[in-house]
């Protein structure tokens, strides 16, 4: 109720308090799941938890910023490599779903026969459960018995060993989360596309502009929003992105495809027979948490993205 | 007269390359779904996953392994594991629908001092990583008695699409015009009244759409699941008999059963997403574009 928004806040409190009611079971499930976790989980990185020759498991004690001090200087190695593949993972997925997804959609935004039969079979990969493609996925890319070294023999290559070298890995993860995602992308830059007016082509054609002026001076400049809003949106959600790495290469080999997340999970509740270390799964988890929150601070702030949400 | 006919080998050219393109893409988006369904299907022992089974003789082909995960396989048998999935997706996606609902109505239809805070704040929380959010779970509910209950699991999936979900209904409450809220409240409706008889019904697609999300998660969850249901294993989930059948001790899967346990998994998720596509496509892009 926009015309509202010039009264008193004691004008508005008055009459807009019911919506503290409406807002209070999410407000209490938020500070029970969501706030007080975080706020434990910061503290947990503040103490000795954990028994990987940090600490013991149930006599902890807060140690200050001693966790992250180490962290900086003694694992500085590893915590720049999980800042470093962090951020390749996600930005390289993103880069690619991107590239993937705006060139498919630019093929499918012409006048072609079978238009909705290759849109849907394109779409199938996204209707599909994640974890569960991911984890067939996980076997097809196994060097004894995956369909891909399969199908590598057959025309006469000799298998690859994909989860054991950084560089193979790294592909075997990045083909899998194309596929993953590439779907969606390319339905949304074609509904996008879709919506440009047409008269707009149209007029640029009567002036002589090919179909690549085309494409920089009209789709791309119409496609910015969308563009900017899903690759935010993609660049957070692979970030976090659990089940890819944990189910594929498990971080390895050794930790070179290692994110945040997947380090912290391994350092909580990693391999049998290692000793846990809970203050520095918090620690990853507070890093990781720090980083995404300035990334979207920034792109908050230095575009509209948010403003439909706040009207 | 020469010019056009170029003209015209061009425009060949450029639709054999749109369709070469396309039927790559589509190669490319369906081989994996193709190898799951031909796999589930196939009597080939699992050494044998070459290229042939890509292309099996009928010889080849049964039932078997269908037969075994839906009727052989016990210690959970798999109408337990489908009735944990109900149980726990289910309430998920009752609790979640509910309080989108609500987050949804208050930040749409009152302009409340403290507005814009909140919504940064949800917004900020729910930018930390959830996985890890598993320790401090883990100990709180500990505490609680709640590990290796149906309660306990169901309060951590209650969260998962909240605060996504509740934008999403803020956003389609914008699109419905105060007039109609106006009406109802000169018919003498209170506003309460108002919200339940007349907003949300006109809300069933997005509350649909949120019930379906949080559905999604712990339908397919298996880091929580495995962490909180530790002993009991008449409260596994579908996730967790996958991931079991899928990672077994020998390090040798049988791909039969893998396979065909995803094929049955997927099949309801999968009608789903393809029959409200454009719809769950607009939704989660938040409306900015539609599908």
């Amino acid at each position: 109720m926009a015309d509202l928004r010039d009264q008193t806040t004691g004008y508005r409190l008055r009459h807009e308090w019911p919506a503290y009611l409406y807002l209070l079971p999410t407000t209490i499930v938020l500070l029970f799941l969501n706030a007080y976790p975080v706020a434990y989980t910061i503290y947990i990185s503040m103490t000795d938890f954990g028994t990987g020759g940090r600490g013991s498991l149930l006599n902890y004690h807060y140690i200050g910023l001693s966790n992250y001090v180490t962290a900086l200087t003694v694992d500085s190695s590893t915590t720049w490599t999980l800042v470093g593949n962090s951020f390749f993972w996600a930005g390289g997925s993103v880069a690619l779903f991107l590239l993937v997804g705006l060139s498919l959609a630019t093929v499918l935004n012409q006048e072609i026969r079978g238009k909705s039969i290759y849109r849907t079979v394109i779409l199938l990969p996204w209707a599909m459960p994640a974890f569960i493609t991911i984890l067939v996925w996980a076997n097809m890319w196994s060097y004894q018995y995956g369909i891909i070294n399969g199908l590598l023999s057959s025309i006469g290559i000799s298998p690859v060993d994909w989860l054991q070298h950084p560089d193979t890995a790294w592909a075997a993860l990045f083909i899998t989360n194309v596929w993953l995602s590439f779907p969606f992308y390319t339905v949304v830059f074609l509904a996008t596309m879709q919506a440009i007016p047409k008269d707009l082509y149209e007029a640029a054609s009567i002036d002589g502009a090919g179909s690549f002026s085309q494409f920089f001076r009209i789709t791309l400049p119409f496609l910015r929003p969308t563009i900017i809003f899903v690759g935010l949106m993609g660049f957070l959600f692979t970030f976090n992105n659990f089940y890819p790495i944990f189910l594929i290469t498990t971080g390895g080999p050794g930790i070179s495809t290692q994110i945040f997340i997947t380090q912290s999970y391994n350092q909580a509740f990693g391999a049998v027979g290692a000793s846990p270390a809970f203050s520095f799964a918090a620690l990853y988890s507070v890093l990781d948490f720090l980083i995404i929150v300035t990334i979207t601070v920034l792109v908050i702030w230095r575009t509209d993205l948010t403003r439909n949400w706040l009207k | 007269m020469r010019k056009r006919r170029g003209r015209k080998w061009i425009r060949l050219g450029r639709r054999i390359a749109t369709h070469a393109i396309l039927i790559l893409a589509c190669a490319f988006a369906v081989f994996p779904i193709y190898f799951i369904a031909v796999t589930s299907f196939s009597t080939l022992p699992i050494a044998s996953i070459t290229a042939q089974v890509l292309i099996p003789k009928e010889s080849q082909l049964s039932l078997a392994s269908y037969n075994a995960i839906l009727f052989q396989q016990n210690s959970p048998n798999f109408a337990t594991l489908i009735m944990n999935s109900l149980i726990f997706a289910g309430s998920a996606a009752a609790i979640g629908m509910l309080l989108a609902a609500f987050t949804g109505f208050a930040l749409s239809k009152f302009n409340f001092p403290g507005r814009r805070t909140f919504v940064y704040f949800i917004l900020l929380i729910s930018l930390f990583p959830s996985f890890v959010m598993i320790l401090p779970f883990y100990l709180m509910f500990a505490q609680l008695g709640l590990i290796d209950s149906y309660l306990g699991l169901i309060i951590v999936y209650s969260s998962g699409a909240i605060v996504f979900s509740g934008i999403l209904v803020k956003n389609y409450m914008d699109s419905i015009p105060d007039d109609i809220e106006e009406a109802a409240l000169v018919d003498g409706l209170s506003r309460t009244q108002a919200f339940f008889r007349v907003l949300i019904p006109l809300c069933y697609p997005v509350l649909g759409l949120a019930a379906f999300l949080a559905f999604v998660g712990p339908y397919t969850d298996y880091v929580f699941a495995h962490v909180f249901l530790t002993a009991d294993t008449t409260k596994w989930t579908l996730a967790l008999g996958l991931y079991n059948i899928a990672n077994t001790d020998s390090g040798q899967s049988n791909y039969g059963l893998v396979t065909a346990f995803a094929i049955v998994m997927s099949l309801p998720i999968v009608a789903f997403y393809i029959a409200f596509q454009r719809y769950i496509i607009g939704g989660l892009t938040l409306g900015a574009v539609r599908g």
